[in-house]
């Protein structure tokens, strides 16, 4: 599987199921991606769709007595996650690769100062004194532009606004020199204008440091600004997986399109009502087996209500999963359903 | 623009709130959370107001429905101030001004169905023969959002996200309000279900004729729905114009900074970033000067010392910055 050195995070067939009273959720229900060195890697999709569940999965953060990864490879690195005792799995996180959550302001804890969260992150990970380890993060907020960042480590979470959290939290994930850095909707929760600091801040680190950066959102100009790859997710399932490029100029799966329309777009003037994906999601106890979009796509046969649609790679490096799209057969965006 | 009728009226609205201190003796301090806010609204039109988490869109927001007191300033509506109504009056006025909140879920009661809402809502206004009248009416108010029979004895809970925002429209619908101010009615959805809610939206506008006042902070949406746009930026306006003029031709240097801000379109699309340094400076305490001097990149000594008024530049396009006067 580590042949290839370029590749740093590979999973494949990745299945994590929720076990509860009401019965078996599907959340991730066959995930396949790799994430080269240095790149950034999208994932898309509306809540629910499992990207959160498949980024925990990865950082193996799913409670152990509901969850459970059925099926699948998490290859990081060469070294299969998976089979990681508790000991190395906490050497894996915060040294090899660091995650951000979407509310800055819960990922600290409210009653420590930033530097000393910071110092005891540090000291967890690294045989260094408190003093040098508080070098090393005053250091950190430096390089993510905090002003001030001695006076900086001597405040509360509270004292700080949401994009400077978001910041610190940053810092803190960058002072492993992390290999892979998972971020959870990292802007959601951030203003337009404090969201396009904080890209600027991921994309200045990532040249600097040459990271590979898994990003989970739902929004696709944050996606077209900062990735080279995008997998889009639906209930559990990879529906598309390609180059940013390729997936905007010739995205192939339904689901994709009625997500690029649906955007209301700055450029376009038009008032015409927007184009919208009829239908809500599907309950994720009871997918599985069938094509999980069939009852909100316009372009539904037979098949897609008989059997799951495997991901199938039209072209190099273009991944989709529908049965409408298979090699052999070939749907055009905005085709009228001719078959029934 | 002349021609249309004012519907409701604005006038030096300012907004403070009492901080009290945390220590004792500590003395109180002043949120200024809108300072000084004139504009109007005309009948049939979509108000889209715009602008960062604090920066005094939602109390303005609810002002305009008798939520919030205001400090000084008048809310005249059909030429009559809110605040000096009586009687009949006011309750007919708070009728015809009606609120969907952002967060579909807490704006629910938990323990009522979805029709027991929308005729309490009914019932308090006082509309309606009987009950079976009320919910006849709460029926059609359902199935005008798009909702049937089978949803009217739901409760919350076993609604979607998209559901529950429906429900909440067919409660401000029912009552047969005149203007809805709409306080980020769409960002807690997802992009499809926002899609279908904002198409909804705008059907109901059509049919009924209503005035919307909108207030979000994807600019994206913002311009879709709006026919004119307010900028905000810590309590007071820096710009307005039509949707399509504000963003074609942006004036103050904050509307310019926020809309470069914005993600790109598309992979090939690059963005030349206005960047904009900094935070918000806290609303607490007295202003001095433009409140964007710090972060501004056209910033002057002028700026600092004095807060520039809203002018009018042609073709009502106004504007708060010194470099227009």
């Amino acid at each position: 599987m580590s042949e290839n050195n370029d590749v740093i995070l590979k999973v494949e067939g990745l299945k994590t199921y929720f076990y509860q009273a009401s019965g078996m959720t599907k959340a991730v229900d066959g995930v396949s991606f790799t994430l080269k060195e240095g790149q950034t890697m999208g994932i898309v999709g509306e809540s629910g769709s499992g990207k959160s569940v498949t980024s925990s999965s990865v950082m193996r953060l799913m409670p152990s007595k509901t969850a459970k990864i059925v099926e699948g490879e998490i290859t990081f690195d060469g070294v299969d996650l998976l089979k990681l005792s508790k000991k190395d799995l906490l050497k894996f996180r915060g040294n090899e690769c660091c995650m951000i959550f979407q509310n800055p302001m819960t990922s600290l804890d409210p009653v420590f100062k930033i530097g000393h969260q910071m110092v005891e992150m540090i000291r967890e990970h690294h045989k260094v004194s408190k003093k040098e380890a508080w070098n090393q993060a005053v250091e950190a907020l430096k390089l993510v532009g905090i002003p001030e960042a001695e006076k900086r480590m001597e405040a509360y979470p509270h004292e700080l606004s949401g994009g400077m959290c978001q910041r610190v939290i940053i810092a803190m994930a960058v002072c492993g020199n992390p290999k892979l850095i998972i971020a959870d909707e990292p802007t959601t929760a951030l203003d337009v204008t404090v969201q396009a600091q904080v890209l600027e801040l991921l994309k200045d680190l990532q040249k600097k440091m040459n990271t590979a950066i898994l990003l989970i959102t739902h929004n696709l100009g944050v996606v077209w600004e900062m990735c080279d790859t995008v997998m889009v997710m639906y209930a559990g399932n990879t529906v598309e997986y390609a180059d940013t490029k390729t997936l905007y100029q010739e995205p192939l799966h339904p689901y994709t399109w009625g997500l690029l329309d649906s955007m209301p777009k700055l450029s376009s003037s038009s008032k015409e009502a927007l184009v919208t994906i009829p239908g809500t999601p599907p309950d994720l106890r009871l997918t599985g087996y069938c094509c999980n979009f069939y009852n909100r796509c316009p372009y539904v046969t037979d098949a897609c209500r008989e059997s799951v649609p495997p991901l199938v790679e039209v072209k190099p490096g273009h991944f989709v999963a529908c049965h409408r799209q298979n090699g052999e057969n070939h749907l055009k965006r905005g085709e009228v359903n001719g078959d029934e | 623009m002349s021609d249309k009728k004012v519907i409701m009226k604005v006038e030096n609205l300012s907004k403070e709130f009492v901080i009290h201190g945390k220590k004792l003796m500590e003395p109180k301090k002043m949120l200024h959370a809108l300072s000084d806010v004139s504009f109007d609204i005309y009948e049939g039109e979509t108000l889209g107001i715009i602008g960062e988490s604090g920066c005094g869109k939602s109390t303005l927001g609810r002002c305009l429905v008798q939520l919030h007191k205001p400090t000084s300033g008048m809310i005249l509506y059909e030429g009559e101030d809110l605040w000096k109504m009586n009687g009949e009056k006011k309750r007919e006025t708070r009728r015809n001004i009606q609120m969907i909140f952002q967060d579909p879920y807490s704006s629910l009661d938990p323990r009522k169905t979805a029709s027991y809402s929308i005729e309490e809502a009914m019932k308090v206004h006082g509309l309606g023969e009987n009950s079976r009248e009320r919910h006849q009416r709460a029926l059609e108010a359902l199935q005008e959002v798009g909702l049937d029979i089978q949803h009217m004895e739901r409760y919350p809970h076993e609604f979607s996200g998209g559901q529950r925002q429906r429900v909440n429209i067919a409660r401000a619908l029912s009552i047969s309000p005149k203007i809805i101010v709409c306080d980020e009615p769409v960002s807690a959805l997802d992009v499809s279900i926002q899609a279908q809610v904002i198409n909804l939206f705008k059907k109901i506008q059509q049919e009924r004729k209503l005035t919307y006042v909108f207030i979000s902070h994807d600019l994206g949406i913002i311009k879709y729905i709006s026919d004119r746009i307010i900028i905000m930026y810590l309590g007071r306006i820096m710009e307005t114009y039509t949707a399509e003029g504000i963003y074609s031709n942006p004036l103050h240097p904050y509307t310019r900074a926020l809309l470069s801000a914005i993600p790109p379109e598309s992979p090939f699309e690059k963005k030349e970033r206005m960047p904009l340094h900094g935070d918000i400076p806290s609303p607490i305490g007295d202003q001095v000067g433009c409140p964007l001097a710090g972060r501004c990149p056209n910033c002057t000594e002028r700026c600092k010392k004095e807060i520039p008024k809203l002018v009018d530049v042609g073709d009502h396009h106004m504007v708060a910055c010194f470099l227009y006067e």
